[in-house]
């Protein structure tokens, strides 16, 4: 891999993002810019055909009455149109505020209103009933407008519009007025505000709107051009949401800045099988969506046969030796070295393969921390998953780069190019802090000074995050630097550690770790995955009726304490897990229990499950729950159980309650 | 400028055919149906007329003979009495598969697919009486063949598109769920291209889950194909939600008709179902 130091300023062809459209045009009007499969047949967009539906729509929203500066909301899938509104939006001088597709309407209420957006962009019937149930609270909005015409036949409200007919009024406005467009282009300026990226709310109740300006999303593009293996054209899939700020510095900055083919899956459901159709060469997930690729291999093993199970074992176990050896940069033993080629053939090019990734040579993780089992699962096999580090606020930081690096770090810093500031400066506090200088730095929150300012301690910015920096220059995340928890015995430990290592057990969806002042133990919550655990219990012929029941059974309860003696081995005696309870029903975005990122809203839930985290520290064995669920569609109920608390064998041996 | 294919869709266009307000003629009519097992009356003199671009319910109790006339229409059991007319055409005499022939589809109250086929050979099946080969020739899967089912796969991409079942395209049928199963049999029966669409007990079995999604999407293949309904159904509050017209049925007669605000305040469908 080359690393180009020093980025010059002539490399930056661009200081907008529309601006690099109208370059892609210029230059590669007859190559793919999208592809999408539709009705079982991939199409796809040249970078002309991509230009000029991104400009009639912008004119048409011009046309309707979009001025410079104003917002246009957009909430969808990945879909070549959700993109073409960033473009067109963009394009016109305005900018974005994009919504996750799951999100409730009173959640899109607030984020409408913040963003003081002027038009809704919407998929489809669902998005368009969320927008039309809060619109009268919306005074600013215009027009609501949706691209896929699905069940809207009956639909008369006078707001509404389709994404063709906008861009049937921009045809006729480009008719009128020719060069409109490219003017509004040639206007923009990189300090504009491209994006409004709200933030997920784990650590405040209401989230703040991050200003992305288009030079700070070029800043990051251009960082990290220098540190992964990239080159233009390449397959890209377009699968996290353009909500999630990585996205819009992946997907939409570097899709025009390299530029990428960007591949949109069909449905969100056939991800899997169109990550293998496209032969997708760079992937970027959440730690998450990784973990869940790793663990449909996981489950669909627990399915095989014995012979099929030892092999794969055994390929696993030299593929991550071989993996292990390289990154550490001492090899593996001979005899594992000369095994590997035979067993990647046989077993470990096959399963890749199968995933899809055999062309991928960027796949990239990020968001939070991931486990590094999941890291010798995919390197084991080849796919050289890298670690990146960055946030909203002021883009991309650091990133695993070359051959050799440590799993449990997210990588070495990267560079600024001199033309977005100056080089990128840190610091340590002693609480643990990181704070960095330096870049095209943080615009701010939108209309929130209050919190920007608090962010802002002289010219540095506070990442509220706790890194370690290793001798070897690489950065160790270890927590927020709010949730690194101490014990009322004085210790000091990494709750976010202890969750995610036991995350990687195929049976635990969730896990919510207790511990702090007040309390004289580490203890765990744990949210059972009730597919593969439903799976391990009917194999052993136990009949269940429900997931309360499912999680509360004796045996259910004695296989996940095997997972957690597992990982206590890994930790200090004295921050090990001693007891914990599996929770009567899964955690739920749609309870606030989880963020739509699916991070977990720690305070909200030590509060609901109050009375049995009491239990579990008076040394009780069970507790009555009652646990309210909200349903879909909008009713609300109860779930009574009484939920078993476990002693770990760590636990076993202690007697602190 | 670039169009989107499923932009073509002949179903996108043909949302009109449902405007509201419009009266619509009448597309298929039973007369006088009598039709009795041995001693047993299953349908003792019923009559309905299904008028194009609405949904028509029929309901009952347990036993009522709601099957049994869905059956006497579509020609698998033959009435020892009365008529059935489509489309102005007496069909009384006409066997199941040229009923099918002429446009009418359906689906059944238990499962009839085959589990080891996939759900796109499945729909495909549904095509067959479009299909101008004979199976000597598909059996040889002469070249011809595959050209008339690269044909035909546009419009089983456009219902697996209208369906939301992209991800278990390639799926034998027997890996599928229940709620999914259904979806496929209404596929098979939409890949005939009906001109009406009878469902058998649809949302028999299902969670209620299950029951909402499957009334969306009779809603939008009668909204956005145009496509008359018929539906048995057991179940009240799905069938009041989202029928223009009820015919309610109790010992095999015909005893109350009428739209869902009348059904549910009609004395004799209250004793009926209550006691």
């Amino acid at each position: 891999m080359e690393i180009k130091v020093g980025i010059t300023s002539e490399h930056i062809v661009a200081d907008t993002l529309p601006k690099l459209l109208l370059r892609n045009r210029e230059n590669w009007g007859d190559r793919v810019a999208f592809r999408q499969k539709d009705l079982g047949i991939w199409q796809e967009w040249t970078w002309e055909d991509v230009y000029n539906e991104a400009k009639y729509f912008g004119l048409g929203l011009v046309n309707l009455g979009l001025k410079r500066g104003e917002t246009v909301a957009i909430i969808g899938e990945n879909e070549p149109e959700n993109f073409l509104s960033h473009y067109a939006a963009q394009g016109a001088g305005a900018k974005v505020v994009c919504l996750y597709p799951d999100v409730t309407p009173s959640e899109a209420l607030y984020l409408w209103d913040n963003s003081e957006s002027v038009f809704i962009v919407c998929e489809d019937q669902e998005q368009v009933d969320k927008a039309l149930e809060v619109k009268d609270q919306l005074p600013r909005v215009k027009k609501i407008i949706y691209w896929d015409p699905r069940g809207m036949w009956k639909y008369t409200a006078p707001t509404l519009m389709r994404f063709s007919e906008v861009q049937e009024l921009g045809r006729k406005y480009d008719a009128e007025h020719p060069g409109v467009f490219e003017e509004n282009i040639a206007k923009g300026k990189p300090g504009d505000i491209a994006v409004l990226s709200y933030t997920s709310g784990t650590t405040g109740a209401r989230p703040k709107g991050v200003i992305m300006s288009h030079g700070g999303l070029l800043d990051s593009a251009c960082r990290v051009e220098q540190r992964v293996i990239m080159k233009p054209f390449l397959q890209y899939l377009s699968y996290i949401s353009p909500a999630w700020a990585t996205e819009q510095m992946f997907g939409l900055t570097m899709g025009l800045h390299m530029p990428f083919i960007l591949n949109f899956p069909e449905e969100p459901e056939t991800v899997l099988e169109n990550i293998r159709e496209v032969g997708a060469e760079m992937l970027v997930f959440s730690p998450r969506q990784w973990e869940s690729l790793s663990s449909t291999v996981q489950a669909k093993m627990l399915d095989g046969n014995f012979i099929q199970r030892s092999m794969y074992k055994q390929a696993m176990a030299i593929g991550t030796k071989v993996a292990k050896g390289r990154l550490e940069g001492r090899p593996a033993s001979i005899v594992a070295r000369v095994i590997y080629p035979l067993i990647y053939l046989l077993v470990l090019r096959p399963l890749r393969d199968k995933l899809g990734l055999l062309k991928t040579i960027s796949p990239i993780g990020g968001g939070s921390a991931m486990a590094p089992e999941i890291f010798y699962f995919f390197h084991a096999m080849g796919v050289k998953l890298r670690n990146m580090y960055g946030m909203t606020e002021i883009g991309l930081l650091t990133v695993h780069s070359g051959e050799h690096y440590s799993l449990e770090t997210v990588g070495h810093f990267m560079q600024v190019a001199p033309a977005f500031g100056a080089p990128l400066e840190w610091r340590v506090e002693e609480s643990g802090e990181l704070l960095v200088r330096g870049g095209w730095s943080f615009d701010g929150y939108y209309r929130n000074a209050e919190a920007t300012d608090e962010r802002i301690k002289g010219d540095w910015f506070c990442t509220g995050d706790a890194l370690a920096l290793r001798e070897d220059g690489e950065m160790v995340y270890l927590e927020r630097v709010g949730d690194m928890r101490q014990l009322s015995t004085g210790v000091r430990f990494p709750p976010q550690f202890i969750e995610i290592r036991l995350r990687f057990s195929p049976f635990i969806k969730d896990v919510i770790s207790l511990g702090d002042e007040t309390k004289p133990f580490v203890s765990a919550l744990i949210n059972i995955d009730s597919e593969t655990v439903g799976r391990w219990v009917e194999k052993r012929g136990i009949a269940y009726s429900t997931f309360p029941d499912l999680s509360q059974r004796e045996q259910v309860r004695d296989l996940i304490k095997g997972e957690i003696d597992k990982v206590n081995q890994s930790l200090p005696s004295e921050s090990r897990v001693l007891r914990f309870a599996n929770l009567p029903k899964e955690l739920d975005p749609d309870e606030a229990e989880l963020t739509r990122t699916r991070k977990l809203r720690r305070s909200f839930l030590e509060e609901r499950f109050g009375g049995l985290i009491d239990s579990i520290y008076k040394g009780k064995e069970t507790f009555p729950t009652e646990v309210p669920v909200k349903y879909r569609d909008g009713r609300t109920g109860k779930v009574k159980t009484d939920v078993g608390i476990t002693n770990t064998e760590a636990g076993k041996e202690a007697t602190k309650w | 400028m670039k169009v989107r294919r499923r932009e073509k869709l002949s179903y996108r266009l043909a949302g009109a055919a449902v405007a509201p307000g419009v009266e619509h003629s009448v597309i298929l009519k039973a007369v006088d149906i009598s039709l009795s097992f041995g001693r047993i009356k299953a349908v003792d003199g019923a009559s309905l007329e299904a008028r194009g671009g609405e949904i028509l319910a029929i309901i009952g109790p347990n036993g009522a003979g709601k099957t049994s006339l869905l059956n006497c229409i579509n020609g698998f059991y033959k009435p020892q009495q009365g008529h059935v007319y489509f489309q102005g055409k007496d069909i009384s005499r006409l066997p199941p598969h040229k009923r099918a022939e002429l446009g009418l589809g359906r689906t059944f109250q238990g499962l009839q697919v085959y589990e080891g086929m996939s759900v796109l050979d499945t729909i495909m099946s549904g095509r067959h009486i479009h299909m101008k080969l004979n199976p000597a020739e598909a059996f040889f899967y002469w070249p011809w063949v595959h050209k008339e089912e690269l044909e035909h796969r546009p419009v089983v991409e456009e219902i697996i598109d209208f369906l939301e079942i992209e991800h278990i395209r390639k799926r034998p049928i027997g890996m599928l769920s229940y709620g999914l199963r259904k979806r496929v049999d209404l596929a098979r029966a939409l890949a005939l291209e009906p001109k009406i669409l009878l469902l058998d007990e649809p949302m028999a079995g299902m969670n209620l889950e299950e029951k909402e999604d499957l009334a969306r999407f009779i809603l939008d293949v009668h909204e956005g194909m145009g496509t008359p309904v018929i539906i048995v159904e057991h179940d009240m509050e799905v069938v009041m939600d989202i029928a223009h017209k009820i015919v309610v049925i109790d010992w095999g007669q015909v005893i109350a008709e009428g739209t869902p605000a009348e059904i549910r305040v009609n004395q004799k469908v209250i004793e009926a179902y209550l006691g």
